[in-house]
């Protein structure tokens, strides 16, 4: 009996301790092949550009929870930044430019979660929408070029405090804010009671209308926060930014082990998440691959740890079934006996 | 038997206007959208309705349309591929490295450039029903796979296609002054139709996409099914490739962006399910790619830059989605 308890607990934390493998698997193969590669300064550097992929993940792991999805953040991280730069530019007040830049993520935020929990719309394709819509005034509002934004913004987002910006205790603020609503609060608990069951969830009074708006919000409130930072470390608005931010997000809470089908994960492994496609977007950039190679063998490296942890996962969920099995099996033969 | 008739003509009562009109909407509703917007962008635009714009329009949609036969079958069974874009570039770019670099005839290099795209389809179609990951996130992998290798073979360059065979796709008129590559796309939507419509496999995408734990206790074999829809929906993507060659007469990178959210757009103006497989017909995906194609030709009549007709395409997709909701009522 304690074997098969020892294993239920091990199998709960098995997602972690794989991506936890994996990850140090990849530091010692970039290690292996560039030896320079990973001293403190890149971890500093790693830390600093993986910020707003951080920020917007913890987020992502808000909408996957609830069994939806957000495809918008890329492109209204571009917008936000656009916007903030263009009220910047003609008006001279960065102030101005952040609170407009607000703006424009909670309003898509709130039109988005009052599509999805009002309207009953699909979320991948309401946020599919955001993303093309969002790309396209971008890119209209600038004409493609980038907006020169020098302002106290960059001094802030870049002041260091023992060798890592701003950015990292940020980031450890946000994990430590998403973690403890996620985990500890009424919100957070709604939150998994919709993505495990929507229906029921409903049945037991909780108002999914309200908090599927507040999660898409979030997500808002999220890539508002991860554009500044952009904004901050470019010292421009660059419409072309972040073109798949949304996708390293959806794969770092996928990887960290929450389920697509939602009800369950937590934001400490999208962090670990985070960390894994950090190193593995570091590391390969570092071979000094072109664009083809490093596209190609990032999407070889996914399939792999997506299949490899899928397998892992059907494996031991057969072995627990097996061990059920056969100590149901000798009570069984007990009793005859 | 009165009872039942009155209860049946009580029923008939308590359905709204709306209710009843249902069922028309839902088969018609895409094509009066159309005939409405050509009517009002004719008349609103001299040039719009000329016979010469009209046929360009059909060319501009090729593309996107053939890939789109692809991305609504996956869409039917109730997957998503993302990877469409990608494989539509990887199909053309090993067709014509084939048959311009390596100097082959065009009978093996057009076969080869469409079954290399097939071959990604596959991986999709394994990666999703054998191994289990998810469409979405699957289908993203194989875009990096099939972009990174494309760019591989391009070796950071173009190729130019200068082959009269890839030239006629446009020139050479059929009927009624029709491109070859219309009427091929023509061809492809009839065949596909069939396809669905008439094939045991087409009735066991339909089931598995509305269904599949019913599809599966049935005894459909389920996961080959799958397999196969993703495959197909490759070798569609390569053949929209072998005519982009025609089409554009050169082969790069930038070809395809985002040319997979066009065709996910067509097939749910066309007026795909949203929410669910199972429920929707090929050949309206292409009435969506010709609204789409539509108001593209319209705004660039109009003189609107591209960039905000991107964010007016967006617009429409919400638009696109919105009313598939108010027709079928709420899930």
């Amino acid at each position: 009996m304690r074997a098969a308890a020892r294993a239920t607990l091990d199998k709960r934390y098995l997602d972690a301790w794989f991506l936890g493998a994996m990850t140090v698997g990849a530091i010692v193969l970039f290690r292996l092949i560039e030896p320079s590669w990973l001293n403190s300064q890149t971890l500093q550097s790693i830390v600093t550009q993986n910020g707003p992929l951080a920020i917007v993940a913890m987020a992502m792991t808000f909408s996957i929870v609830s069994r939806h999805i957000d495809l918008s953040p890329g492109s209204m991280l571009a917008l936000s930044g656009v916007v903030a730069g263009v009220v910047y530019r003609d008006h001279g007040s960065l102030a101005l430019g952040l609170v407009a830049a607000l703006g424009i993520c909670l309003a898509s935020g709130l039109a988005s979660g009052i599509f999805v929990a009002r309207l009953g719309l699909n979320a991948i394709m309401v946020t599919l929408a955001t993303y093309i819509w969002a790309r396209g005034l971008a890119l209209g509002f600038t004409n493609g070029d980038p907006i020169v934004v020098d302002t106290s913004l960059t001094s802030v987002v870049n002041h260091t405090v023992g060798g890592f910006t701003i950015v990292a205790p940020l980031v450890l603020g946000v994990y430590l804010a998403g973690w403890f609503t996620l985990s500890r609060t009424r919100f957070g608990r709604y939150t998994h009671a919709m993505g495990g069951d929507p229906l029921g969830a409903r049945r037991a009074g909780i108002r999914v209308g309200l908090y599927t708006t507040l999660i898409f919000v979030l997500m808002g409130v999220a890539t508002w926060l991860a554009s500044m930072i952009v904004v901050g470390q470019l010292a421009s608005a660059q419409p072309y930014a972040a073109p798949s931010l949304e996708l390293d997000a959806i794969i770092a809470v996928i990887i960290g082990g929450t389920r697509l089908a939602g009800g369950e994960g937590n934001v400490g492994r999208t962090l670990l998440g985070v960390a894994f496609i950090s190193i593995l977007n570091s590391g390969l950039l570092n071979l000094g691959l072109t664009d083809a190679y490093y596209q190609a063998y990032k999407g070889a490296a996914l399939l792999a740890v997506l299949s490899a942890q899928i397998l892992l996962r059907r494996r031991i969920a057969e072995d627990v079934r097996r061990r059920q099995e056969h100590e149901r099996l000798l009570a069984e033969a007990r009793g005859y006996a | 038997m009165a009872v039942e008739a009155r209860a049946a003509a009580a029923a008939g009562a308590a359905q709204t206007p709306l209710e009843r009109l249902r069922p028309f909407a839902e088969a018609f509703g895409t094509l009066a959208v159309a005939g409405l917007l050509l009517l009002a962008f004719g008349l609103t635009s001299s040039v719009f309705l000329e016979a010469a714009n009209l046929r360009n329009i059909l060319v501009q949609i090729t593309v996107v349309a053939v890939a789109a036969i692809g991305e609504t079958i996956v869409m039917l069974a109730g997957g998503l591929d993302l990877s469409v874009g990608a494989n539509v570039l990887f199909g053309s770019v090993v067709a014509a490295d084939l048959a311009v670099r390596q100097s082959l005839p065009l009978w093996f290099a057009i076969p080869v450039g469409i079954a290399a795209s097939a071959g990604i389809g596959l991986l999709n179609g394994v990666v999703s029903a054998v191994i289990g990951i998810e469409p979405i996130l699957a289908t993203l992998g194989t875009f990096l796979v099939a972009a990174g290798l494309a760019k591989i073979i391009l070796h950071s360059s173009w190729i130019v296609v200068d082959s009269s065979f890839f030239a006629d796709f446009v020139q050479t008129k059929v009927f009624w002054q029709l491109p070859v590559m219309v009427i091929a796309m023509l061809g492809l939507y009839a065949a596909a139709s069939l396809l669905m419509r008439a094939t045991p496999f087409g009735r066991s995408i339909y089931a598995i996409g509305g269904n599949p734990a019913a599809a599966r206790i049935a005894g459909l074999p389920t996961t080959r099914v799958r397999i196969a829809a993703f495959a197909l929906a490759g070798a569609f993507a390569g053949m929209a490739g072998v005519l982009q060659i025609g089409q554009l007469g050169i082969v790069s990178s930038g070809n395809t962006t985002g040319l997979e959210f066009q065709a996910i757009t067509a097939a749910l103006i066309g007026g795909l399910s949203v929410s669910a497989g199972g429920v929707g017909r090929v050949e309206r995906t292409l009435l969506g790619a010709v609204i789409v194609g539509m108001i593209a030709n319209y705004q660039t009549i109009r003189g609107v830059p591209p960039n905000y007709q991107q964010a007016l395409l967006g617009g429409i997709l919400l638009l696109a989605i919105l009313v598939d909701r108010l027709i079928r009522g709420r899930a």
